[in-house]
């Protein structure tokens, strides 16, 4: 296990994304703010409360899993693609880096840009609602575990991609999608049948109710089986990943 | 140091790689020539672990990289003949994290040789992509070596770098090499092959259709030409001149002549010209280069018999007792 290339592509990935902080950074805090000024005020003025929560408060843990979620996966997405791009990924090839060290470096790297996000969105919902933080381990947990699920999957898009279009493909068509149908923004049980029953099979829900639960201590949903369905996706993504870069699938020709 | 054992390449219906068979030797400055697309970049990715080979072994430091593919690369330096560069980084920080990626500390002395020998020092804290051309390949080169490996591929390392620098490159390779490195260089310039290789390979069509050390092979298969101007008209040449097989130009004024195997030395064609009294005004030798050797290869010319190497040097002493300028263009 070479260690200090480990370190050091992990330090690498995260001083990329500091680099271009307003892009990376404070872009995706801006629009999750929007988001929590827009539905939280104009739209939490009619709704008043979901499940004995006001809404301004009931909104808070989804839109950390977007911010999350999102950064984690643009992260390495968009780095492994870009260093496809230009070429430098001659250098990760050549170096004594093997499947896991990279896989640590660039997963990482995904996961601090994710918890940066995440956290500045709590902290700006915060200033707003006041600190709310109800059970701290399973909120740890969900939001590591969910850090590293989209950095893997991001990963992977990067790893897949050949163009900057597909890139976006997965964020545009699946995620926002599914996030925005996944109770972000309101409580999946008062959904009317049939969406009610079509919405439970939204791995999102899960993730989203997880965390709310974590954040506000309780949540329509189990906690565990949002962690159970987390953990499934982080050890096949993982696996997927393992075995493409042993292969050297789209990186070695 | 490298075994290289029937490595056969193929993308789709292209053989790029077909059964290449190369030990290289510790030490040395290995030049591996040939026209593009012959398979010289592919041969080092297979090596360098950037193309999955077909079939074949590879053994770098006489381990298999079909059982450990990573820890023989902690001592090898790529050059690689794309450039690229991350435009996040400035240039000292491009070496530290290729220090990083290899295993190593972070150790600002040995970043700041590295630059120093490239002539890039003043370059250090520039962000990378305000290189020039030039500056952006001494970089890649810089990168290959910051980890003093013990085994460095020169992928086309001096495309693009002005004269005086690749003068300064090559001295740099040399003591490279004094120091224990062992260089494999790719090159379209064959007078850097020819001024740093020990030993050259040549490929085509992805077969290695010779390796000989160089001095070697220009003597092989190398030809000297000599050619003399005359102060005035020749009426025709004297017969043994003739005979010998130099050629008189059609104005008179010229005699040329090409020594081979078999055939008078230029010294004993020059004795000849003086015997008769011939007007000489000028005298030019010129001596075949690498690249006139790699030409008569790749059209063809047989694979090295030990016993069918001739002497040479006595045709160049012939040249010196005879008092006459030679000028070796």
């Amino acid at each position: 296990m070479n260690v200090i290339g480990t370190k050091t592509l992990l330090s690498k990935e995260v001083r990329r994304f500091l680099r271009v902080p307003g892009q990376t950074v404070l872009s995706p805090l801006i629009s999750t703010s929007l988001y929590f000024v827009v539905f939280g005020y104009s739209l939490g003025g009619r709704v008043q409360e979901v499940g004995a929560i006001p809404y301004i408060i009931f909104i808070v843990p989804g839109l950390v899993f977007m911010g999350m979620a999102n950064n984690s996966f643009l992260n390495t997405s968009s780095s492994l693609f870009i260093t496809k791009l230009q070429g430098t990924v001659v250098d990760l090839l050549a170096a004594p880096l093997g499947p896991t060290e990279l896989l640590l470096g660039f997963i990482g790297g995904g996961m601090v840009r994710g918890l940066v996000v995440g956290l500045l969105t709590w902290a700006v919902a915060a200033a707003f609602t006041g600190f709310r933080l109800a059970h701290v381990l399973p909120t740890l947990g969900f939001v590591i575990i969910v850090t590293y699920v989209f950095s893997m999957l991001g990963f992977l898009t990067g790893l897949w991609a050949e163009k900057f279009e597909q890139i976006n493909f997965f964020p545009i068509f699946v995620m926002l999608p599914l996030t925005f149908l996944g109770g972000v923004f309101y409580s999946v049980e008062a959904l009317p049948e049939p969406w009610h029953s079509i919405s439970l099979f939204n791995p999102m829900v899960y993730m989203v109710e997880g965390l709310r639960y974590g954040m506000l201590g309780s949540s329509s949903l189990s906690p565990a089986l949002g962690a159970s369905i987390l953990g499934v996706v982080a050890v096949v993504a993982t696996a997927f990943a393992y075995a493409a870069l042993r292969s050297g699938y789209k990186l070695r020709v | 140091m490298l075994e290289v054992r029937d490595l056969v390449k193929r993308f789709g219906a292209l053989t790029a790689l077909d059964g290449v068979t190369l030990d290289i030797r510790a030490g040395e400055i290995f030049a591996l020539l040939g026209p593009n697309g012959a398979g010289k970049t592919t041969l080092i990715g297979a090596v360098c672990g950037l193309i999955r080979k077909t079939s074949g072994t590879v053994k770098l430091f006489g381990i298999d990289l079909d059982q450990d593919p990573v820890s023989p690369k902690y001592q090898v330096g790529l050059v690689p003949q794309e450039i690229n560069f991350d435009p996040f980084f400035t240039v000292s920080e491009s070496l530290f994290i290729q220090l990083g990626y290899y295993g190593k500390r972070r150790d600002p002395a040995r970043v700041t040789e590295v630059l120093r020998a490239l002539s890039l020092d003043e370059k250090a804290s520039s962000p990378t992509r305000a290189l020039s051309g030039g500056m952006k390949r001494r970089l890649l080169i810089a990168k290959a070596l910051v980890h003093a490996p013990r085994l460095v591929f020169l992928d086309e390392p001096t495309a693009g770098v002005d004269v005086e620098l690749r003068r300064d490159l090559w001295s740099y390779v040399r003591k490279l090499q004094t120091g224990g490195t062992t260089i494999i260089l790719t090159t379209h310039y064959l007078e850097e092959a020819e001024e740093l290789a020990d030993r050259v390979g040549i490929i085509n069509d992805g077969k290695l259709l010779l390796v000989e050390e160089k001095s070697a092979l220009i003597r092989r298969l190398g030809e000297k030409k000599l050619e003399v101007r005359f102060k005035q008209k020749i009426e025709g040449l004297p017969e043994h001149l003739w005979s010998a097989g130099a050629v008189l130009s059609a104005d008179g004024c010229r005699l040329s002549y090409v020594e081979r195997k078999g055939r008078p030395s230029v010294g004993e064609i020059l004795r000849l010209i003086y015997a008769a009294h011939l007007p000489v005004e000028d005298v030019e030798t010129r001596r075949s280069r690498l690249e006139d050797v790699l030409l008569l290869v790749l059209r063809g010319a047989p694979k090295p018999e030990p016993a069918s190497v001739p002497a040479r040097e006595e045709t160049l002493r012939g040249d010196e007792l005879l008092g006459v300028a030679v000028r070796d263009k």
